[in-house]
């Protein structure tokens, strides 16, 4: 009886005209996007290609360590060929980054490499889960609205329940049948874009990305299940099809269009406060100046004691090339750190009895800015945490109040462009920061003539430790969507609980 | 008879659970949109009064000597943030809102400096851009997405619904026109859609009214007046596509199936597929090609005046003044070039989204509100006029000083004189709505079109159908 219950269901959906509809606008919407997103992601990895070849010149054309670690030290963040599924914070947050070693980069000091025009920001741009998000919702609510109420305005309902059905019975018949109609619209496109995905060249899937493809199947399937639900209990609780396809409408224009953006809106107004915000930057960038006053007392004490004269910038070696020696600060991000490169090509015969005092006060002062850096970081980081990533946080959670949401955050999780992904880049470069400081402090290459003088010997730069980056594996990206997941499934059992309640108590 | 269908229709909405969702909807959107913009309006002014106050205190700093202001020029011009913000957003989060007007990049030893120039923001990344990405609960939103959802609601069973229930067959047994049954259809759904937005609208500006702090002159409440009529405009068309599929369609369900497909399409995803389809037709230079050319311009430059006459030192100031003026105009050539092309980029972006009405709605409000895309052009426009200006008082001033050398741009060969702050020009940016009616017109000339392409579609559509 069950499944001549279910094959019922199947039939009427999928002889009716929304089912077509359904197929063809997400057929048509998922392939024209996807042909869009990879030539955006072709143009991305490019521009991340040729980013990494000059930054990569660049240092090689520096001849002397200091000017090459204090300027041309630049990493770069590759595109993510997931993000044409859920495009996340992948595009919008800076991604090459300059690393001097005397300042612990964060994503605040990021940059753009990209050859995009800055501002084609003014037009949002759209991925595969944003489809889903609009469509998939939209074609659960439409399959879902006459479930129940149209059963009961026909009268059929009253003729199902004769035999001995429990009711249980049709609600799961109904909801297992409407839902694999749903899936092949969107099992179907998704097929479609990888195998558009296929054909170009600049995108190698792995093994790990299929699995993560298909943790965005679960999740849009959990999501699509939950507007399927909410149409069913709109169904079971109003007994005209008018009146819950009316109700499902608006549900839906307040659960995609006006929940989100009001909800973001008003907790931005009314959480902010920007004397607070302004008196802990002002109070860790005060905290952070004091260690570089300090830092520049020790600086200036070293240099009147040593026996010789001269405090200007170039130790009075007067040598052929450039020389920079200053604080950079900015308070916005909390920028502060000391900036010194010397790149001399020459030196007369003055500044050469010059050269070993030089690389004595650079064998001490170059320790002391590692040292001075490492002492600032954890202020830095806890302030920059306060100040910008706690109202991000706070927002992501009223967000997760609603099935979108959820939906999204699930998504990007699994895609490795939600905010935590995107961290872990960064901490990435803070660990080959780590090994570079290392590096110098074993080499003691401060120390040496070639750290600002390419007169004899020029800088080996084949001896610095590599980076690489790999995005994180597929546990941890399943480990970050399963609580979002988890509470996409929460709300479907509760909404089918609420469904269950309504109708077994409703007269037929 | 119209009004009399109009009238029977109205009387039928008003009663309908969708005029009650409308109006919660419509009311709730609107007061959130007042209450929000009363809190961070007052907050945009003052940090646009601070700006300008310390941009001017910088100019005073530096007025009182003419050298001081060729060299490092009138300082940092910023955007005046628009009071009908609320209107349309614009996304001005992402454009920049200064241009800096200061100094040049390079000095020699023996003192001779770069001038000043425009210098267009490089964009870093925004620093809010780690919290989720957000649609501002602005007008053009209200408007644009909910009020055509809510068009399309109201419509998509007036025929089709009738023809279900028989009463349409029953309607057209009297002596009356289908072109009455359709407008006044037509009529009836404005009115009861205008009901409640109207009341949304007068609530929203009551609010906002309410504080001293937002206030809106005379010409702000023609551009709003204007807004309204956009709106009204705009409704009407997806009231008349609503019509046109319900004629065409013997159900109701499938008449929404239909439309609400259409919507999304049109309005969720044409703007922005087809803005990303058209970012590919043209490529503005990239920051890498622009240092390039910015290096081999400088490097040329200075190889044209590197050799000079010693026994001659007028004629070497003079060449002087013109290196360094020459200098500046390249740098800001090229920076004006390479905006230019990027400004081109984003107008085509914008003429083929224009396919879309919500597009068109879009740039409508942003014009008529002063805010986003095309009003950061006038902004721009406004600081070149301004730049002109500047440069034309120096050389001005610099002439009728009888002991000047005038040599504009090398500290010896200028007038030496005070310059009074009261005679410097200050830039003023200014906004105009005869400028805004021009840009626009084609937008609202396509809108109306497009409304009248589909009233016509429908009325052909009924009075050919089979009833």
């Amino acid at each position: 009886m069950f499944t001549t219950l279910i094959r019922r269901e199947l039939l009427d959906n999928l002889m009716t005209f929304r089912f077509a509809a359904a197929l063809f606008i997400m057929l048509l919407l998922v392939v024209a996007n996807t042909a869009v997103l990879i030539k955006d992601y072709e143009r991305r990895l490019a521009d991340y290609n040729t980013a990494v070849k000059t930054h990569q010149e660049k240092l090689r054309e520096k001849k002397n360590y200091m000017a090459g670690l204090a300027e041309a030290v630049v990493l770069d963040r590759p595109p993510n060929p997931l993000s044409i599924f859920n495009v996340g914070l992948d595009k919008r947050l800076g991604n090459q980054i300059w690393i001097p070693y005397d300042l612990v980069p964060t994503l605040w000091d990021a940059g753009m490499h990209g050859a995009d025009n800055p501002l084609f920001n003014i037009f949002t741009s759209i991925d595969i889960v944003f489809i889903f998000e609009v469509v998939l919702s939209l074609m659960a609510l439409i399959f879902a609205y006459d479930a129940i109420a149209g059963e009961h305005e026909r009268g059929t309902l009253r003729l199902v329940l004769t035999n001995s059905i429990r009711r249980g019975h049709i609600l799961l018949a109904k909801y297992l049948s409407a839902m694999i109609c749903l899936l092949v619209p969107l099992v179907m496109s998704l097929l479609l874009a990888l195998m558009l995905l296929t054909t170009s060249t600049a995108i190698a899937l792995s093994a790990d990305d299929f699995l993560r493809i298909g943790g965005i199947v679960l999740s849009s399937l959990a999501y699509l299940s939950v507007f399927y639900l909410i149409g069913m209990l709109i169904s079971a609780a109003t007994r005209r099809t008018s009146t819950a396809l009316m109700l499902a409408m608006f549900v839906w224009a307040f659960l995609l269009l006006i929940y989100p953006n009001m909800i973001l809106t008003v907790a931005e107004t009314a959480a902010e406060l920007p004397q607070d915000a302004q008196a802990r930057r002002a109070s860790a960038f005060n905290q952070i100046e004091q260690l570089w006053e300090e830092f520049d007392r020790q600086r200036l004490k070293f240099l009147r004691n040593d026996p010789v004269p001269g405090e200007e910038p170039d130790l009075g070696i007067h040598g052929l090339g450039a020389v920079m020696a200053d604080f950079e600060r900015y308070q916005t991000t909390l920028r502060y750190h000391y900036y010194t490169s010397i790149a001399f090509r020459e030196v007369g015969p003055r500044g050469e009895t010059l050269v070993p005092h030089a690389k004595n006060y650079f064998g001490f002062l170059t320790p002391l800015m590692i040292k001075t850096a490492e002492k600032t970081w954890p202020i830095r980081e806890s302030a920059l945490k306060d100040i910008y990533v706690q109202q991000a946080e706070a927002d992501r959670m009223w967000l997760n109040l609603s099935p979108i949401g959820m939906y999204d955050a699930a998504t990007q999780a699994w895609t490795g462009t939600d905010w935590e992904s995107i961290q872990d880049f960064f901490e990435a470069v803070r660990q080959w920061r780590l090994t570079l400081v290392d590096y110098l402090l074993d080499t003691e290459v401060f120390a040496s003539r070639e750290w600002f003088l390419s007169d004899k010997e020029e800088a080996d730069w084949s001896t610095l430790p590599p980076f690489s980056y790999q995005r994180s594996g597929v546990a941890i990206n399943a480990k970050r969507a399963l609580p979002h997941l988890f509470l996409l499934v929460l709300t479907n059992l509760v909404l089918f609980m609420a469904i269950f309640l309504v109708f077994v108590r409703s007269e037929v | 008879m119209i009004w009399h269908i109009a009238k029977r229709e109205l009387y039928e909405n008003l009663n309908s659970l969708r005029f009650g969702l409308t109006t919660l909807l419509l009311l709730a959107l609107m007061l959130t949109n007042a209450v929000v913009h009363l809190r961070e309006h007052p907050k945009r002014m003052q940090k646009y009064h601070d700006a300008v106050t310390a941009s001017l205190n910088v100019l005073r700093a530096r007025a009182d000597n003419l050298y001081e202001l060729v060299k490092r020029g009138p300082g940092k011009l910023y955007k005046k943030p628009s009071s009908l913000h609320f209107c349309a957003d614009g996304g001005e989060a992402v454009l920049p809102n200064v241009v800096n007007g200061g100094g040049g990049n390079w000095s020699w030893a023996d003192g001779l400096s770069s001038i000043w120039r425009l210098k267009y923001p490089s964009v870093t990344p925004n620093l809010d851009n780690i919290e989720p990405d957000v649609t501002k609960v602005d007008w053009a939103f209200i408007i644009g997405y909910v009020l055509s959802l809510v068009a399309l609601l109201f419509t998509f069973d007036a025929i089709s619904g009738e023809r279900e229930r028989g009463t349409l067959r029953l309607m057209l047994a009297n002596a009356i026109p289908r072109h009455a049954v359709l407008f006044g259809k037509f009529f009836g759904a404005l009115v009861s859609m205008l009901i409640p937005f109207t009341i949304a609208v007068l609530m929203n500006l009551l609010v906002l009214s309410t504080s001293r702090s937002v206030q809106l002159d005379a010409d702000a409440w023609g551009r709003l007046g204007i807004i309204f009529g956009i709106a009204l405009l705009y409704t009407c068309l997806f009231l008349a596509l609503g019509l046109l599929v319900s004629a065409r369609v013997q159900r109701s369900a499938v008449s929404l199936v239909i439309l609400l497909l259409t919507w999304v399409t049109l309005v969720v995803f044409t703007p922005n597929t087809l803005a990303s389809i058209a970012s590919g037709f043209s490529s503005p230079m990239s920051a890498d090609e622009f240092r390039k050319r910015v290096a081999q311009t400088e490097g040329a430059l200075r190889m044209k005046y590197a050799t000079y006459d010693e026994n001659q030192p007028q004629k070497r100031r003079r060449e002087l003044a013109a290196y360094v003026t020459e200098d500046a105009q390249q740098n800001e050539r090229l920076n004006q070039e390479r905006l230019s092309q990027q400004l081109a980029q984003i107008q085509e972006a914008r003429s083929i989204t224009r396919i879309s009405p919500v597009a068109m709605v879009q740039n409508l409000f942003e014009a008529f509100a002063g805010t986003g895309f095309e009003r950061h052009t006038q902004f721009l426009e406004n600081v070149r006029s301004y730049a002109r200006q500047f440069r034309e008082f120096v050389t001005e001033t610099d002439r009728h000083d009888a002991k000047s050398r005038h040599a504009v741009g090398v500290r010896e060969g200028m007038s030496q004189k005070e310059v009074a702050m009261e005679a410097i020009p200050k830039f003023r940016d200014e906004l105009s709505l005869n400028r805004d009616f021009n840009t626009t017109a084609m937008d609202m000339l396509l809108l109306a079109l497009f409304f009248i392409v589909l009233m016509s579609g429908a009325y052909l559509a009924f009075v050919r159908v089979e009833i």
